[in-house]
């Protein structure tokens, strides 16, 4: 593992040495250290070759004003910085700028960054103040494309991070609920805001993530799902160690249950963390059902989850080594339908297989109009002529299909995606050693998991370290009136969540 | 933060029960049937009592040992170039315990199912599984078995589809009938509860709150348990003079399990199987390396767990077919009972010794 590691962060090295040399190269070296004292001209300066910023200068006033215009609230903007400055003389100017939204820059590299993040930049003489009055464009608060449910809210975070944030306070109304303010990547500067609740959350968790995420020397993150794959315990692991989900209402639950919460700006996705395996198998849904209900689509997930791993690799064993499992009567179905097939089982289902992850990421990346089109090809034309043709056999594309549909049963897109890779693994040592194979597989896949931490909780709780009690709201969604403790994979201060006797 | 690295009271339980299970079992009805006769799984209580008061005596060591390992404690009394032969005795048996128990499993695979395949892959395969688990030390092992437990405790429950077929009057009111008892015979089918021995070496990765003897106990009355309801089932289902013929007789008991879709499970299950003998031959080689630590503490656990597991995939080219396995393994439960009572008994008097001498016991 270590060699690996060595090679992966040599090739990471690699561009970011030659980025410096690029940067070396250039005639100006920006000085915006901390404590210099900002300046217009030092200022225009940075943003040189910069068009889209807006410079107004007013000079029977002795004010000049910086901002992007395309980051600004224009209404706003008037309404705070353009208006009064416009309707003043120039022994007024001092007075106005003693107005509390008027805050005074002290160094050159907080004003800049101000500017960078909507903020707008007014000189007058020595002093340079800033006004914050940001409106950037941002997309409207919809629904979710990949996590719906059918009853529940339907709301779902955007890019801007304000918005997110906004969609958690709505939700959960405490001050209690902290934010912590970090920024991550050398370029980019993107905000990340860890969030927690005082008294629920481990804090040994909440710094541990904030430790992480400060350790991070990288230039640019660009969404959530990016960022924990910085921060998590095992980079090279096949699975995600942390949740991410783009639900306001998913996001609120799992603060509440005492874990914490992290927004990148620019990204839909927020993540929580210490997360387990078996978390990823529950949707907001299952709260919003009866319990019965709740309880029976979660143990769905459950068989699906078994169903997409072993399914496949199952049919590819048993027609390869053990022909004796298939009872008579079954026997003269799958041979009659097996008769015309040329390849061994094993080419046969990765085949069949690699067909249909080609038509999921053609559907992926296609517009839905033609992505359509593809569902018509894949399903019918693939599907059909490829047992007429005497590729595939009939079972097989029902055992394809069905460990497909059953992917994508499990809520969590990445997981998903994680378990329909490894089910490649599967099938290939299936097809290599039957029976056998597939003990050998399975048995890898638990050695692996058992050694996975999600910030350095086990990533198996509640199964190992064993916690019957999370198994309520885990494995089924017991009744709410069971549902009494804290899930103890957080370690909340405060265990006990509902103190109601019904 | 990173959890704590003590056992838990239920992952003891579980790894102590994960590492006594092991293919013994698919013959015990038959080795029962032919050394006790009639009513031969009532010997199973016999057994899980001798192992119950081993665990026993093993708890006077732990009460007193003071959390400390064996080691650390014979190494205060006795010299070390004493104590070498007794190391590198452990580390051999253990060793080849480890690779017997895998082979003997990928033996009977190879029978059921791969006929034509050189087992030593399987073996490569195995052993290879069992040096990755190896290397993610004694807490993730747990972890591993409390899984690995769940996948294969649920076979239990095909027991339930025998009730239809299970007669009574199979079992006759004659107990321990028709049996001739071999001595060297009763070694192997001791060496189905194997394992819990190990715990010796669980004292440093355990607290008072593990309850580490309780635990064993535990385990060792689960397997008991399992052992005895499977032995019950296999006689009530075969006649006497069946068991006394059959190799594998809870093989062919899973064999003779039918459903609409899928018949003849038992290689599936037995697949599972694969598991328990994962944990069993990682926690005896983890012990093996346990052992060697003390002699090369210079060099690092993964490379001599690694040296252990090689050398003992070498030796295991050795025997090649199922009969001599069993063979050694008969040779090596002989030798494995003696050190399952003599460590803890040599270990107990130096600390009698200590604790004459006044020397502090809890360093």
């Amino acid at each position: 593992m270590n060699i690996f590691r060595t090679i992966l962060q040599g090739m990471l090295k690699k561009p970011a040495d030659a980025a410096n040399a690029g940067q070396s190269d250039m005639a100006y070296e920006p000085e915006n250290v901390p404590g210099v004292k900002p300046t217009l001209v030092h200022t225009l300066y940075e943003f040189q070759d910069c068009m889209d910023l807006t410079h107004r200068a007013y000079p029977e006033i002795g004010v000049d004003v910086l901002y992007f215009g395309h980051l600004v609230d224009n209404h706003q903007l008037a309404q705070d910085v353009l208006n009064p400055i416009l309707h003043i003389r120039a022994d007024e100017v001092h007075m106005l700028l003693r107005q509390t939204q008027f805050w005074p820059a002290a160094d050159s590299k907080e004003l800049i960054e101000g500017i960078l993040s909507g903020q707008v930049a007014i000189f007058n003489g020595a002093d340079t103040y800033l006004v914050n009055v940001s409106g950037p464009k941002e997309r409207q608060v919809s629904t979710s494309e990949s996590e719906t449910v059918i009853t529940g809210p339907h709301d779902a975070f955007n890019e801007q991070a304000g918005a997110c944030l906004s969609l958690i306070r709505k939700r959960v109304k405490s001050s209690h609920l902290k934010v912590i303010k970090l920024s991550v990547g050398e370029v980019t500067k993107t905000d990340v805001y860890i969030l927690y609740i005082q008294d629920i959350a481990n804090m040994l968790y909440v710094r541990e993530a904030i430790r992480r995420i400060t350790n991070i020397e990288i230039d640019a993150v660009h969404d959530s799902n990016m960022l924990i794959q910085y921060i998590d315990d095992n980079p090279m692991s096949i699975f995600p160690q942390f949740l991410t989900s783009e639900r306001p209402d998913a996001i609120a639950s799992k603060l509440a249950a005492g874990r914490v919460v992290g927004i990148v700006d620019g990204s839909p996705s927020v993540f929580s963390a210490p997360t387990s395996f078996f978390e990823f198998f529950s949707s907001s849904d299952d709260y919003y059902q009866r319990w019965m209900l709740g309880t029976a689509t979660r143990l769905l997930r459950f068989l699906a989850f078994g169903i997409t791993i072993t399914f496949t690799a199952l049919y590819v064993s048993v027609t390869t080594y053990h022909y004796e499992m298939i009872p008579e009567n079954l026997l003269l179905t799958i041979a009659e339908s097996r008769s015309k097939v040329p390849f061994p089982p094993v080419y046969e289902a990765l085949l069949m297989e690699t067909t249909i992850e080609l038509l999921r990421e053609a559907g992926a990346r296609l517009p839905t109009k033609i992505g359509q089109t593809i569902g018509i090809v894949g399903g019918i034309v693939i599907g059909q002529a490829a047992v007429q043709a005497g590729l595939t056999s009939n079972i097989l594309i029902i055992a394809v299909a069905s460990s497909a549909i059953a992917s994508f049963v499990i809520p969590s897109y990445v997981m998903s995606a994680s378990i329909r890779l490894i089910r490649f693994g599967l099938i290939l040592l299936a097809g290599l050693w039957g029976n056998f194979g597939l003990a050998i597989a399975l048995a890898a896949i638990v050695i692996h998991m058992s050694g996975l931490t999600s910030l350095g909780s086990s990533y198996l709780t509640p199964v190992a370290p064993f916690k019957l009690e999370d198994w309520r709201d885990i494995f089924i969604r017991a009744p709410f009136g069971l549902l009494v403790k804290r899930p103890t994979q957080a370690a909340p201060p405060n265990k006990v969540k509902n103190k109601m006797r019904r | 933060m990173k959890t704590e690295e003590k056992l838990s009271p239920f992952h003891s339980v579980i790894l102590i029960h994960m590492i006594q299970t092991g293919v013994a079992l698919f013959s015990l009805p038959r080795v029962l049937a032919v050394q006790f006769g009639t009513n031969g799984w009532l010997a199973v209580f016999l057994f899980g009592a001798i192992v119950a008061i081993h665990i026993w005596l093993m708890s006077y060591v732990y009460r007193h040992s003071g959390g400390r390992s064996i080691f650390d404690i014979l190494e205060q009394s006795i010299p070390k170039f004493v104590l070498s032969p007794v190391y590198i005795g452990l580390i051999c048996v253990w060793a080849m315990l480890c690779c017997l128990v895998s082979k003997e499993y990928i033996l009977i695979f190879k029978m059921v199912a791969f006929p034509t395949t050189n087992p030593m892959i399987f073996e490569l395969v195995v052993n290879l599984l069992t040096l990755w688990l190896l290397g993610m030390g004694v807490y993730n092992i747990a972890k591993a078995a409390t899984v690995f437990f769940w996948f294969v405790i649920w076979m239990v429950f095909l027991l339930t589809f025998f009730y239809g077929e299970f007669r009574w009057a199979r079992l006759t009111p004659f107990v321990f009938q028709g049996g001739e008892l071999k001595m060297k015979e009763l070694y192997s089918i001791y060496a189905a509860f194997f394992g819990y021995e190990l715990v010796l070496l669980l004292f440093p990765y355990a607290n008072p709150q593990t309850k580490l003897m309780r635990a064993a106990m535990a385990g060792n009355g689960l397997t008991v348990a399992v052992y005895l309801y499977t032995c019950l089932i296999a006689f009530g289902f075969f006649s006497l003079q069946q068991l006394k013929e059959m190799l594998f007789p809870v093989l062919d008991l899973l064999a003779y399990i039918k459903l609409p879709f899928i018949e003849r499970i038992e290689n599936l299950l037995y697949g599972f199987f694969l598991f328990t003998i994962l944990i069993t031959a990682v926690m005896y080689v983890w012990s093996a390396k346990e052992v060697s630590r003390r002699m090369f503490p210079r060099i690092k656990g993964g490379v001599l767990g690694f040296i252990i597991l090689t050398l003992a995939y070498l030796v295991s080219y050795i025997p090649d077919v199922l009969s001599e396995v069993l063979d050694w393994l008969q040779i090596f439960s002989v030798i494995e009972f003696w050190i399952a009572f003599g460590l803890p008994a040599l270990v107990g008097l130096v600390l009698l010794v200590q604790r004459r001498r006044g020397q502090p016991s809890n360093g």
